[in-house]
């Protein structure tokens, strides 16, 4: 993570320089003061006159002094900026790069949402500890410092205060933060809790009063809020000690300091004017001080931010291109050899399966939910790798393809209709983006989707909603198809695609497939039958393994398992 | 020096505590803030003393602000005419000042925790209760996220946003008030001076953040973007490999990252010079009080001590100044969230009245609808004059396409909306005049969605009677033929279910959500498509159960797949909600009409 800041390195250097100049103004001014007092009014050094051009002179002094360290503090701020910012940025585009290529295995052991959090928030976090740490935290160190030595020049007597004061408050802090600090993850669980039992009431409303236990419903819900607010309580009141404990440290050293200086003026070892520097620096060290303990629960957060960043920047891409370069003409068959696979960690979903799907053959993949469908397909396009076994693709394992080379040959419709936040010809175009508009509406009129396309008040510039709120669900599956459609690649895979389609559009949509893209493989993974059964074969999956393979026809007449689910779709009438 | 005095709470990121705000954002503000603000206010009404106190303590504490740089002047001045007999003293009464000071924040702290926290708990309290009574009709036609977020968001940042700011607020314009009058008492031309520095602070905050806002705001468009990309794109992340997008992807992203953090660079370089101009303008402030002090001091006019007291004066009063703008931006959006919540508790709750009881109706009530019509949005009708009766004991299918309006014959019947004419009786009583909660308790639901609570499998079952034994439980489960699964699962009964019971299957939810109605001992039983979340081969397992429920019993279901339909007494086929054909499965398909072509396109796997 440091190689992103190196780039940015001068203006990460430059806006603690400028910051230095800025602070270093701050802490001339008590003993500028001190001067104006000692010398200008009391006349210390002149037996008592004072002199009004001391006053004076020294005024103008702190005026231009106050501008420069205005401008230094402003110059300090652009540096820090832009390095930050930069820094922001690569890191961002960087984590988001590696993203890009990880794989679908990755992505799921990570999880979609922590994903979008770490190149989102976390990369914020990341980004304004850097900016903290070049210059407010440097800041603060200064004031810190520069404060203490500032204190101690005038008499070293103060520095006493200073040495039982600052531990003090430091022990106070730390006690304080680490007994309240557990307390916000239990905050954390009961705020879910009242989430929850609200979320559930809300949904789930109809059954609520279906059985009308609203009163039930309101009692529990007072016992989560009832917790809810008794931790929250707790922590403020914890809280609430630690804020007139801090004020009264504060003021107890003030006053020592005042203590002191004022024995030490009857010695005439300080000056009355030494004394009133001494109770300023005073403030500002002890609100450095506790600035810093702050400053070191930001950070906190903020490495946890960049650890869980490093996790992403660091984890190499599992699956890449292969070694093949002389790629085999595209013909489209497909062969599964003794494959078996399991997601990772858990136990194989698919075990020693084999088969081969020749040329410009339809296969219909039927099964239960868990059977295995879905996971069977996805090895093709090498969304996973084979825990076992191979699949070829047109004789050659997909492992030794390049990524893209394979991929443009097959085209997907998924189980999940993943559409975009843009016009439906934009989705739609996502399968070919240099396919012309007469390309276009032939991909939506195969998918059965130009009717309601052109229903539309802007038609293919409709704008889909996010996730594809706006659409029905068998609108989203037909742009979809239409998607996968419109790629024209030599296998054709559709994963459960047309569930929320009826039978009539399914079937419709087939027959237009048929003409329109004739010599495509294509694989299509249902529950219904109806959606396989003019499938040339058809495999039935179950637990894993294929437990029949064959047309519809014959399955029929031979497969126990296929009657069986006939039975079950049709009430009986299995002799269709 | 109360320099910490009001570096409370907020900065530890506590939910509940009062955000800090951002200078360069837009405040929100309600449409009727004084409506809002005295409805607000009877929620503080019970709180009469505890905010008596906590305004006395607000006032000691300003009092002891405004009184202990007095006295450290005194000091100051002692050493420095050398009067140092008098020094002991002098530290003694600030050492009790302080104390004092000490004691009323504490106190002010608990006050404003133990108010916000029981008016919190009240509220939303209130506003659960609220909701859990309105009519099933607003929260089908609102975003159930909404809802949360006001019961949730809003409620908190309401009352504690109140007892707090207000507080400061309180104590803010005291601190000015008290900190100028002792200024102006002890030399007014040096008060005047160092207030003018105040009008540089407005002024400067005013501009910064008019000049901020527009910044601002473009970076939070283009921050909404990015995330919008980011979440699109992992979350589609399946679809961008499929097509090999991701290069473009990347470049996409790319442009807009560099777009967000040039406009950011931009946005804080404006930001980030607040801090700078304000540290310039306090410093100019020290530098008026050290140089015009020093001059009248050497005049005579003031002591040496009087110029420390300024000093501490002028950040005392500052403070507030700077703050008072913010905190008033808070109260402003506070009230626009207690508006929403206002507007929710404004909400009708259902009509639940009725004089009559089911129990005073036949054990086996009929069913009849008559000439019954409904809109869910006015001049949209969904059912007209629909008229249908159902015999005690018969199974009546209702099918159709979707949008046909099986679903609202169902939710007239448990009186989740009102029909806008016609009527529903239920045993020949007009279901008006049956108390909703006697309605509802003699009628069992099985939902396509499963409602199922995080809780045990015990628990979720006793939902429909919480007084059933565990044997009676069993026995019921066992009947329905659910008993064996639900032993099979973990801890059997006791088997916690997480949210959205996604530890256990599909099939598994229904058949709970099947047992739960079974329990229940409905007389009428209301089967809305609950099997269509499951597969074929899971639902026949389904059915077994289903059947069981449906023996002996008035029952209406609605249902997409054959199975289910076949055996109804009577089958409805809605069309646009009106009924379009009524009959058994045999006589409906010889018809050839509605039913026959619905058939053909649904159920029939292979007629072809």
């Amino acid at each position: 993570m440091l190689k992103h800041l190196r780039k940015y390195l001068l203006f990460a250097l430059l806006a603690p320089l400028f910051m230095l100049g800025e602070a270093g103004m701050d802490l001339l001014q008590p003993t500028l003061m001190s001067t104006i007092v000692d010398e200008g009014v009391l006349g210390l050094s002149n037996g008592g006159v004072g002199d009004p051009d001391i006053v004076l002179h020294t005024g103008i002094k702190m005026i231009l002094l106050i501008l420069a360290g205005a401008a230094c503090g402003i110059l300090s701020g652009v540096f820090a900026n832009i390095a930050a910012q930069n820094f922001g940025n690569d890191l961002r585009k960087d984590a988001f790069h590696h993203i890009m290529h990880f794989s679908l295995a990755q992505t799921d052991r990570f999880t979609t949402g922590s994903l979008i959090t770490r190149v989102t928030n976390d990369v914020t976090q990341v980004q304004n500890m850097v900016q903290m740490a070049i210059r407010g935290f440097v800041r603060t160190m200064i004031l810190l410092a520069g404060g203490m030595i500032c204190m101690m020049r005038l008499h070293l007597s103060f520095g006493a205060v200073l040495l039982i004061a600052m531990p003090l408050l430091l022990i106070t802090m730390f006690l304080f933060l680490s007994r309240v600090t557990p307390n916000f993850s239990v905050l954390q669980k009961r705020l879910d809790d009242v989430n929850n039992v609200m979320q559930e009431n809300v949904a789930g409303n109809r059954v609520v009063k279906a059985y009308i236990r609203e009163a039930y419903e309101t009692e529990r819900f007072s016992a989560a809020n009832e917790k809810l607010v008794s931790t929250q309580l707790q922590i403020l009141l914890l809280l609430n000690y630690m804020t007139p404990i801090m004020n009264i440290l504060m003021n107890l050293s003030l006053l020592a300091v005042i203590y002191i200086g004022g024995l030490n003026a009857q010695r005439f070892a300080v000056s009355p004017g030494h004394v009133m520097a001494a109770v300023t620096y005073l403030t500002q060290i002890l609100n450095a001080l506790m600035r810093m303990g702050m400053m070191f629960q930001n950070i906190s957060r903020g490495m946890a931010s960049a650890k869980r960043l490093r996790e992403v920047i660091h984890t190499v891409a599992e699956i890449t291109d292969g070694p093949r370069t002389d790629i085999p003409l595209s013909g489209g068959s497909i062969e599964f050899r003794d494959v078996s696979f399991g997601y990772a960690g858990r136990e194989n979903i698919l075990n020693h399966i084999s088969f081969t799907v020749h040329p410009g053959e339809t296969i219909g993949i039927l099964g239960m939910t868990g059977s295995g469908k879905s996971s069977l397909i996805q090895l093709i396009p090498r969304f996973y790798d084979v825990t076992e076994g191979a699949v070829l693709v047109d004789g050659v394992d997909v492992r030794d393809y390049p990524l893209a080379a394979l991929r443009s040959r097959i085209a997907v419709a998924l189980q999940k209709s993943e559409l975009f936040h843009r016009s439906i010809r934009e989705n739609i175009a996502w399968g070919d983006p240099s396919a012309d508009e007469d390309a276009l509406w032939q991909a939506a009129r195969t998918a059965q989707a130009e009717e309601f396309i052109t229903a539309k008040a802007d038609g293919m510039d409709t704008i889909v909603a996010q996730s594809g709120h706006s659409l029905s669900g068998g609108q989203k599956q037909r742009l979809a198809i239409a998607r996968a459609v419109l790629k024209n690649a030599e296998i054709l895979i559709f994963d459960d695609s047309t569930s929320a389609l009826d039978l009539k559009t399914e079937s419709s949509l087939y027959k237009a497939l048929h003409t329109a893209y004739s010599g495509q493989t294509r694989i299509i993974v249902a529950q219904r039958i109806a959606s396989v059964k003019d499938a040339d074969r058809i495999l039935v999956l179950e637990d894993g393994a294929i437990a029949a393979c064959g047309s519809h026809e014959e399955l029929l007449a031979a497969s126990p398992i296929y009657q069986d689910i006939c039975r079950s779709q049709t009430g009986g009438a299995a002799n269709g | 020096m109360a320099e910490m005095q009001k570096k409370s709470i907020s900065d530890y990121k506590l939910p509940g505590a009062r955000r800090p705000m951002n200078r360069g954002a837009e405040t929100e503000k309600a449409k009727d803030s004084k409506g809002t603000f005295m409805r607000m206010l009877r929620y503080f009404t019970c709180e009469k003393r505890a905010i008596c106190l906590l305004l006395l303590m607000v006032l000691l504490g300003v009092v002891c602000g405004i009184l202990a740089p007095r006295l450290q002047s005194s000091a100051i001045d002692a050493i420095t005419q050398r009067n140092f007999g008098q020094l002991p003293r002098l530290l003694c009464c600030m050492a009790i000042i302080y104390a004092v000071s000490c004691l009323a924040a504490y106190l002010q702290g608990r006050e404003s925790a133990l108010i916000s926290q029981r008016t919190v708990k009240q509220m939303r309290k209130d506003l659960f209760s609220h909701i859990i009574n309105l009519p099933v009709g607003y929260l089908d036609t609102h975003s159930h996220g909404d809802i949360m977020s006001r019961m949730t968001n809003d409620v908190e940042n309401v009352s504690t946003t109140i007892s707090q700011s207000l507080s400061s607020l309180f104590s803010g314009l005291l601190t000015v008030c008290g900190t100028v009058m002792m200024m102006f008492l002890l030399c007014p031309p040096l008060a005047a001076l160092s207030c003018s520095t105040v009008l540089f602070t407005v002024f400067a905050t005013k501009y910064l953040s008019a000049a901020m806002r527009k910044t601002y705001a473009k970076r939070q468009a283009l921050l909404g973007s990015l995330n919008g990309t980011v979440e699109e794109m992992v979350g589609g992340y399946r679809t961008v490999v499929a097509y090999e997008k991701e290069q473009l992807i990347i470049d996409d992203f790319t442009k807009i990252s560099d777009e967000l953090t040039g406009a950011g660079i931009r946005a804080e370089i404006l930001g980030g010079s607040m801090g700078p101009v304000m540290n310039l303008i306090n410093n100019t402030g020290f530098v008026i009080i050290a140089a015009f002090g020093g001059y009248f001091a050497f005049k005579g006019a003031i002591s040496v001590g009087i110029i420390s007291a300024f000093i501490v004066y002028a950040k005392q009063f500052g403070r507030p100044i700077d703050e008072i703008a913010q905190v008033w931006g808070q109260v402003q959006s506070a009230l626009a969230g207690a508006e929403r919540v206002f507007a929710v508790m404004n909400e009708a709750p259902e009509d639940k009245s009725g004089r009559k009881k089911i129990s005073d109706l036949p054990p086996q009530p009929d069913i009849s609808f008559a000439h019954v019509s409904f809109s869910y949005v006015p001049g949209q009708r969904v059912l007209t004059d629909f008229s249908l009766h159902v015999r005690p004991g018969q199974k009546i299918a209702l099918v159709g396409a979707t949008g046909s309006g099986k679903t609202t014959v169902v939710n007239l019947l448990m009186r989740f909306y009102r029909p806008d004419s016609g009527t529903i009786r239920v045993g020949g009583t007009d279901i008006m005049d049956i108390s909703s909660d006697s309605l509802r308790d003699a009628i069992a639901i099985v939902l396509q969605d499963t409602v199922l609570f995080a809780d045990t499998v015990r628990n979720n079952l006793k939902y429909a009677d919480p007084d059933i034994s565990d044997e009676e439980m069993i026995a019921c489960a066992r009947q329905c033929h659910v008993d064996s699964t639900i032993r099979r699962l973990e801890n059997g009964y006791d088997t916690l279910l997480s949210a959205d019971a996604s530890n256990i299957s599909r099939g598994q939810q229904q058949l709970l959500s099947i047992a739960r109605a079974f329990i229940s001992k409905p007389q009428i039983l209301i089967l809305d498509e609950a099997t269509s979340n499951v597969d074929t081969r899971t639902e026949r397992r389904i059915q077994d159960a289903m059947m069981r429920l449906m023996q002996d019993r008035t029952c209406l279901v609605i249902a997409h797949r054959l199975s289910t339909i076949r055996d109804a007494d009577l089958i409805v086929v809605l069309d646009h909600g009106a009924i379009a054909e009524t009959g058994t499965h045999e006589e409906l398909l010889q018809q050839n009409g509605k039913y026959h072509e619905l058939y053909m396109t649904q159920f029939a796997g292979q007629a072809t």
